[in-house]
This record gives structure tokens, C-alpha cells and sequence, in this order.
């Protein structure tokens, strides 16, 4: 198992290197087309006259030949400097990994509270097949998977924020501020988690083994939780790789709808404004996560079930 | 009867999003009323009648899904069929490969990075979508086909001297449809939303045109003073996703034949 995850480890950085290329470069063959968004996202004005976009390609290092662009940013990053954002003038470094770090809090808290839900109720409803509780989350379940977060996030902002009052409508940094972002993103991978566990405990009830457990004198709950339950997880562990990209993904919309300063409103808008530097770092950064996420998924999976070590 | 109902909501959807609806038609006069008989969904900011604007967004939410899908399943079931027929070959190694590593990218961040090489706008949303999209095909596709590979009928036509390119547009291809046909359904409803869920965060189809997820992100600056600006295109997008669901979820509507 070690093998496996250095070869696979040892696969990463080539990939981030091409990877970096590639969101360097393309963009850079737009040419005058970046300048222009540059100058639109700083002022106001729509019609910039060619004199401020000439100084500023060549302030911006843009009338340099993309190779010397490249392999200068590519020392500058190896050296822990990612340069400076083309719009806010600010370090990117500092900018990407505070943002990276609300993301993390963001996507972590509602994994949890989705796991946290999302498992009980599955192993709930395939506890009774055709139950009250088997039918409340199979129709729940296809609501939640249906209703995305740029939908579910102006809702429950119309109902619980400005309706009811009971909670701020935008923001980070308070507890209560966290609320409705940590509750819209956790809502479709409960959903998701919930389906998983029920169809998996619902095989696993059909197994000899369980009958056993049931012959030797157990109650049906103990079955549930002791024998059922735990082999169950192991589906949920294998869709992890959709679970992890769709939170992912769901985070960048959460944190556009509640002003969550994370990772994802960052590059949504850096890609708005053509702010390559920050674009550059944010996309390698995420194509990482992703990359040590889907490795990680692996190994956990042949920890879950030896058939599948080499 | 129920074949019947579908079919009849599928033409409704397509007569709708053929019609020119003045979906960009400003009133300045009437600028964000709520709904009454006059404008049965109230109007915008812009006095645009929002009811006009829902309707005349089934063009681009729901078409230009489907054609997004449609490249999609083009692409993955051809490719998948050719991967799953010939499994040993290094091209079917590779994109099996390829595929592994495409499943797990979510589409909307696919589409930042689309956008960020591209710019925002419809081509480039739509090419997001199909970057992604075609994997799960050409992953079921690819093992539906190496499952019917050692059917019997399958060795008894070759033996009658059918070629590869027979083979698998007569005998492989219908065998692997039915079960295709009924995941369609099920992506039909994940690329909507990732189409609208790219407009909404400004990287896919642009404003004026009504498109839903682009009419939310609109609507959510006016959301204390006029909240059926959201809630209009919304429900039109939960319904959809919502009625394919439940087709994905009753696959035999689409595929019994009897």
C-alpha cells in the first residue's frame, strides 16, 4: 500500500507542473484582451485609450515572451513568491491561502454535519424498507439532489434572513454568520450520503451473515449497528471522489451567494477580471487538493477492503 | 399513458422554446412590480416581464443543455464502445485512464478553469460541460461493452463474417442503449445545473439573456424588494430538475417498449 501511494505521489508534481503551464499560458495568447479587463476591474471607464493599456501591458510584464513570463513566475513560485494580483496589487500567496483556509472550514464543517445526518438517516430507512422513515428520505433525498445551492442559498436566505429574522443573510467570521453557508453546502452530500448508506445497508441486510447474527440471539438493532452499518460506510468511503467534487464545487456557489471570502469567490472573480496571477495559483492549489483528495480516497478505500491491495 | 404524458410535456417544452418570447422587452414605467393580471409574475428592474423571461429561458437552460448532453453522450458512448471493444489497445488504455481521472473533476471547477483560458460566455460554459460530461458515459458505455463482448450472439455474428464496425453499430450498440438511455436522464438533470449554476457565477451565459441561473444572480441584488425575481426563475429550475429526476428514477418509461 506504501508503494502505491509514493508511485502515486510521485505522479503529482508532474501533473501540476503541466497544469500550470497550461493556465499560464492560454490565457496569455489572448494578448491585448487581458490588459483591457485589467483596466475595466480598477476603474470604472469601459473605453480605455491605447496609451494606459500600452504602459500597463508593459507594467503588468505582459510584452514579455510567454517562455520568460513563464519560467519567472515559475521561480518566483518555487521560491514561495506567486507574485502580486493584477487588480487588488496585494501579495497572492498570502491572498490564495487565507482564502483557501475559510474554504477548508467551510467544506469541512459541512461534510461533517452532512456525514453526521446524512449516515443515520440512510441506515434509518433501509431499516424498514417502504417505512415512514424510508419514504420521507427517499422523497427528501430527490428534493435535496435537485435543489442546487445558488437555489437553496437565496431561499433560505428570503425565508430564515429576511423573513424570519433569526439569522444575518451575509458574511464570515461569526458563529452565526456560518450557519446558513455550512447548512446549503451540507445539504446535497447528506442527500447523497443518505441514498448511499440506505441502497448499501439494504444489500448488506440481504446477506447470510446477518441472518447468522440474528439466529445467535442479537436484536435487530444491534445487526443494524454493529453488523450492517459498518459495511455499509465502506460504499459511502468508494463515492467519495463525486462527494468531495460536488462540495468542492458546491462551495465555490455558497461562498459567491453568502460573501464567504474563501477560495472559490477568489478565482470566480479573479477569472471575471482576467486577475491572472491570482488565477494561476488558485487553480494549481485546487488542482492539488483534488489530486491528494482522489489519492487519499484510494487508500482509504483499500484500507476499507483488502481485495482491492496489490 | 405515461408515455403519453411525457410525450406531450416534451413537445409543450419544445413549442415554448421556439416561440419568441419578449423576454427583453423594458418598461421603465414598470420597473420591479410584483405580480398581478398585467405581468402574472411581476416585472424586473428593468420592467422586463418576468414570466416572458422564465418561458423564454427554457431555449437556453433546457436546450442548450440537452445539445451540451447530447455532444456529451456522442462522444463518451463512441468512445466507450471502441475502449470496451478493443481493451488491450494503448488508445483505450489511455482514455480509460483519462476518463478515471475526468469523473472526479466537479464541473463547475472544470468551468472556472474553461473560463479562465476562454473568458465567460456560452461556448466556453458549454465546452466546460462537455469536458467533464462525456466521461461517465464512456465509462458505462466501456463496460457494458466488454459485459456483452462474450455474449454468444455476439460470436455467432462475427462468425457469420460481420466486421468490427457492424458489430458494434448492429449488435452492440442497441444491446448497450437501454441502460445509456436511462442514465441520459439522470445527467440531463446535473447539466442543467451546472449550466445555470456557470451563469450564475458569471462565467457561462451572460445578461440580458434570459437564462435561469444568470436571472437568479440578477434577481438576488433586488431579493429584499421584489423576491419573485428569485423565486420565479428558481422554481422553474427545481421543476425541471426535479421531473427529470423522477424520470431517471423510472427509466422504464423511456425504454419499455411494450
Amino acid at each position: 500500500m506504501l508503494a502505491v501511494a509514493l508511485r502515486r505521489l510521485a505522479w503529482i508534481p508532474p501533473v501540476l507542473l503541466v497544469t500550470s503551464v497550461a493556465v499560464f499560458v492560454l490565457p496569455r495568447l489572448l494578448g491585448g484582451e487581458v490588459t483591457r479587463s485589467v483596466i475595466r476591474a480598477r476603474s470604472a471607464s469601459s473605453t480605455p485609450d491605447p496609451a494606459t493599456e500600452e504602459r500597463l501591458t508593459r507594467e503588468l510584464g505582459l510584452d514579455r515572451p510567454v517562455v520568460t513570463q513563464y519560467l519567472d513566475w515559475l521561480g518566483g513560485a518555487l521560491c514561495g513568491d506567486l507574485g502580486t494580483s493584477f487588480t487588488t496589487r496585494s501579495p497572492v500567496g498570502s491572498e490564495v491561502l487565507g482564502a483557501a483556509g475559510v474554504s477548508l472550514m467551510l467544506a469541512a464543517s459541512a461534510l461533517a454535519v452532512a456525514l453526521a445526518v446524512g449516515v443515520p438517516l440512510g441506515a434509518l430507512a433501509a431499516g424498514r424498507p417502504d417505512g415512514v422513515a424510508d419514504r420521507a428520505t427517499r422523497w427528501g433525498g430527490a428534493v435535496a439532489l435537485a435543489v442546487p445551492e445558488f437555489v437553496l442559498g437565496p431561499v433560505l436566505v428570503l425565508a430564515v434572513a429576511v423573513g424570519a429574522g433569526w439569522l444575518p443573510a451575509l458574511g464570515w467570521g461569526s458563529a452565526q454568520e456560518a450557519v446558513l453557508p455550512v447548512l446549503t453546502l451540507a445539504v446535497w452530500p447528506a442527500a447523497l450520503a443518505a441514498r448511499l448508506v440506505r441502497a448499501e445497508t439494504a444489500e448488506v441486510l440481504g446477506h447470510p451473515s446477518v441472518r447468522t447474527a440474528r439466529a445467535k440471539g442479537l436484536s435487530p438493532r444491534r445487526t443494524l449497528l454493529v453488523h450492517v452499518v459498518p459495511r455499509a460506510l465502506t460504499s459511502v468511503v468508494a463515492g467519495a471522489g463525486p462527494f468531495l467534487g460536488g462540495t468542492l464545487g458546491g462551495a465555490v456557489v455558497v461562498e459567491v451567494v453568502f460573501a464567504v471570502p474563501g477560495l472559490g469567490r477568489l478565482l470566480a472573480e479573479a477569472v471575471g477580471d482576467r486577475d491572472l496571477p491570482v488565477i494561476q495559483a488558485g487553480l494549481v492549489l485546487v488542482v492539488a487538493v483534488a489530486l491528494l483528495a482522489a489519492l487519499a480516497t484510494e487508500l482509504a478505500q483499500m484500507a476499507a477492503d483488502p481485495r482491492l491491495r496489490p | 399513458m405515461r408515455r403519453a404524458v411525457l410525450a406531450g410535456a416534451a413537445v409543450l417544452l419544445v413549442v415554448v422554446a421556439v416561440i419568441e418570447w419578449p423576454a427583453e422587452a423594458v418598461d421603465f414605467a414598470d420597473r420591479l412590480a410584483p405580480p398581478s393580471a398585467a405581468h402574472l409574475l411581476g416585472t424586473d428592474q428593468l420592467g422586463r416581464d418576468v414570466l416572458a423571461r422564465v418561458l423564454g429561458g427554457v431555449r437556453y437552460s433546457l436546450g442548450l443543455g440537452l445539445l451540451a448532453l447530447a455532444v456529451a453522450v456522442s462522444v463518451g458512448t463512441a468512445s466507450g464502445l471502441a475502449s470496451g471493444w478493443w481493451p488491450r489497445h494503448p488508445l483505450a488504455r489511455g482514455t480509460q485512464a483519462l476518463v478515471d481521472v475526468l469523473v472526479a473533476l466537479p464541473a463547475l471547477l472544470v468551468g472556472l478553469v474553461v473560463a479562465a483560458v476562454l473568458g465567460s460566455g456560452l461556448v466556453p460554459a458549454l465546452l466546460a460541460i462537455v469536458v467533464t460530461g462525456w466521461a461517465p458515459f464512456a465509462r458505462q458505455a466501456h463496460r457494458l461493452t466488454v459485459a456483452v463482448r462474450g455474449e454468444e450472439w455476439v460470436l455467432a455474428a462475427t462468425a457469420l463474417g460481420a466486421g468490427p464496425r457492424r458489430l458494434l453499430r448492429h449488435h452492440v450498440l442497441p444491446a448497450v442503449a437501454s441502460p445509456l438511455l436511462a442514465s441520459i436522464a439522470a445527467r440531463f438533470a446535473g447539466t442543467v445545473l451546472t449550466l445555470a449554476g456557470l451563469s450564475f457565477l458569471g462565467l457561462g451565459i451572460q445578461p440580458p439573456t434570459p437564462e435561469w441561473g444568470a436571472m437568479l444572480a440578477e434577481g438576488r441584488t433586488y431579493v429584499f424588494v421584489a423576491p419573485w425575481l428569485v423565486v420565479a426563475p428558481a422554481a422553474a429550475l427545481v421543476a425541471s430538475t426535479l421531473a427529470l429526476g423522477c424520470i431517471a428514477a423510472r427509466p422504464g418509461v423511456l425504454t419499455d417498449r411494450s
